[in-house]
């Protein structure tokens, strides 16, 4: 039995400590330097049991299937709701973006999130986007940490960049909010939370949503929990 | 649902508005009041349509908030509202039609509830009445944020409803034990969507009619039901209300009626007879929720098509 066997489609969340004393601001904080915490659960079919699905867990999972688990792959499922097609819908808590379809159905992509998600919950739109975007490490991680520092006059797009293939940037009114949905140059990370801020994708799901929505697209970001929800 | 304030954005429009009524005033016979939630799109265009149909008059529909609506029919800029709900709207009610004389509230009301629902899987996994919200055993299954409780939409921060969903949550003492949220509507929605969609329990306030109850199979809690000596509710001009209020019962019956000009009456008797006789369902204003807002359905295109439907039932509340 193979690994992609052993770990199929359900996914949960277990408890997380969330009480972060970083507080990170700025686009950089979509990219910071990755830290996987334990808080995803996958199924295990073959013991019948769940089991974490942590940084090494995915590390391993994604080396021997070059791809996450089923149920962060890209796939059409059923979805009732009142938004236009065309809409996403980020369930941070879940690990799910639902582009919302026609007929009852959504586009559900796989994402890997912040550790403390966006730290809001609203209503934003897709601003703009950018193939192979540039990615600039703020200030503040120019700093602390060397990699970064050579970077502090942008980091051209390009299969290392943590922004990935794409990146659509979020806007409340015509405001950029400093939150992006972007891909990554670490697709085993889908599904975890890792760094911080912003909402990542694989590169072919960031390449593909971006090919499907209209600048202006509305977005509806969920996010985990109460304090989530305070608007943007 | 603008429905549960109706006040927010009431003054910032009027100067369009009235810009708007003027220009419009030159063709129309009447105008109506145009709220911004659904069903009361959905009226609001059938009584066009219909008051077009049998009395052969041309009404200008206008989106107009409620205090601006009903000072326009205090003034005859406005002649008809179609939805002015009780109790939410008790004070405006008290003023232009008890005091003042110059607005009619149709007798027929559609009949509205108010509560708190959850998702099948909620009620499956134990939350069936609102004493289970108070167990933190049975609510920490609703807790997406890993602190150990739950959490529950209270509805969005500009409903008068809200407030008074944390008097209750403070009286019926679930406040201790879940984290209470407050967010647009729209958020919340899409929030209950994904619950749905990935069989997750989830807690929140509602209100029927609304179309989320054709779009999901969710379920209303329990309640004892309403009781008035259980609900003290301090005016929210003391910005210490929610602390000092309290309702340990369900939420009184709510209604929405049709709201005419009285001197509009004195114009149109006819019509002012036409509109006592309108008598909308709850199923049928959740069937045009459902239509304008999933559906996508322009209000007007509705309404034509409502009418043509239910000919005969229009022609009734014309008769005699």
């Amino acid at each position: 039995m193979t690994e992609s066997n052993r770990l199929p489609a359900k996914v949960r969340e277990v408890g997380r400590a969330r009480k972060l004393t970083l507080a990170l601001i700025a686009v950089a904080v979509c990219v910071g330097p990755l830290a996987a915490w334990a808080q995803t659960q996958i199924y295990d079919s073959k013991t019948h049991t769940w089991v974490d699905y942590d940084k090494k867990k995915a590390r391993q999972y994604y080396a021997r299937n070059n791809q996450p688990p089923e149920a962060f792959r890209r796939q059409p499922v059923p979805f009732r709701t009142a938004e236009p097609p065309g809409t996403i819908i980020i369930d941070g808590n879940q690990h799910f973006l639902y582009l919302v379809q026609p007929g009852g159905q959504a586009i559900r992509y796989g994402i890997g999130v912040g550790r403390e998600g966006f730290g809001w919950a609203g209503i934003v739109r897709v601003g703009r986007t950018a193939e192979w975007p540039t990615w600039t490490p703020p200030a503040e991680m120019v700093a602390r940490d060397p990699n970064a520092a050579k970077w502090k006059d942008g980091m051209p797009g390009g299969p290392e960049n943590p922004l990935g293939a794409r990146a659509l940037y979020l806007y409340e009114g015509d405001q950029d909010t400093i939150y992006r949905i972007h891909g990554t140059a670490e697709p085993w990370t889908i599904g975890l939370d890792v760094s911080s801020g912003c909402i990542r994708m694989n590169n072919d799901d960031i390449v593909d949503l971006e090919s499907r929505i209209k600048i202006g697209a509305k977005v509806i970001v969920l996010m985990q929990g109460a304090a989530l929800y305070k608007g943007v | 649902m603008a429905k549960r304030v109706a006040y927010s954005g009431l003054f910032s429009s009027a100067f369009a508005a009235t810009l708007a009524m003027s220009s419009a005033a030159f063709s129309a016979d009447l105008v109506i009041a145009m709220p911004n939630w659904p069903s009361g799109q959905a009226t609001a265009n059938i009584l066009k349509v219909g008051i077009a149909k049998e009395f052969g008059l041309n009404a200008d529909v206008q989106e107009l908030g409620t205090l601006l609506a009903f000072n326009g029919l205090e003034k005859g800029t406005v002649d008809i509202h179609p939805e002015v709900w009780q109790p939410n709207l008790e004070d405006v009610i008290k003023r232009f039609v008890t005091e003042k004389g110059v607005v009619v509230l149709a007798k027929h009301g559609v009949p509205a509830w108010q509560g708190i629902c959850t998702t099948p899987a909620a009620a499956e996994k134990g939350l069936k009445t609102i004493a289970d919200l108070s167990d933190p055993e049975k609510t920490k299954i609703l807790d997406t944020d890993g602190d150990g409780k739950g959490e529950m939409w209270l509805g969005a921060p500009t409903w008068s409803s809200t407030g008074i969903e944390r008097v209750r949550a403070n009286t019926y003492g679930y406040a201790k034990n879940l984290t209470l949220v407050e967010s647009e509507e729209e958020v919340a929605m899409a929030g209950l969507d994904i619950a749905i969609a990935t069989n997750q329990p989830l807690v929140f306030a509602c209100y029927a009619p609304h179309f989320i109850f054709d779009l999901h199979k969710i379920v209303r809690l329990a309640e004892p039901a309403h009781d008035a000596s259980k609900w003290k509710l301090v005016g929210p001009n003391d910005p210490l209300w929610i602390t000092k209020s309290s309702a340990s019962t369900a939420w009184d019956a709510a209604n929405f009626r049709i709201g005419y000009a009285a001197a509009f009456e004195k114009k149109h008797p006819d019509i002012a007879a036409f509109l006592e006789k309108v008598d909308l369902s709850p199923e049928e204003a959740t069937a045009m929720s459902y239509a304008l807002e999933v559906e996508r359905i322009p209000p007007l295109e509705y309404a034509t098509k409502w009418v043509a439907d239910n000919a005969k039932r229009v022609d009734g509340w014309a008769s005699k």
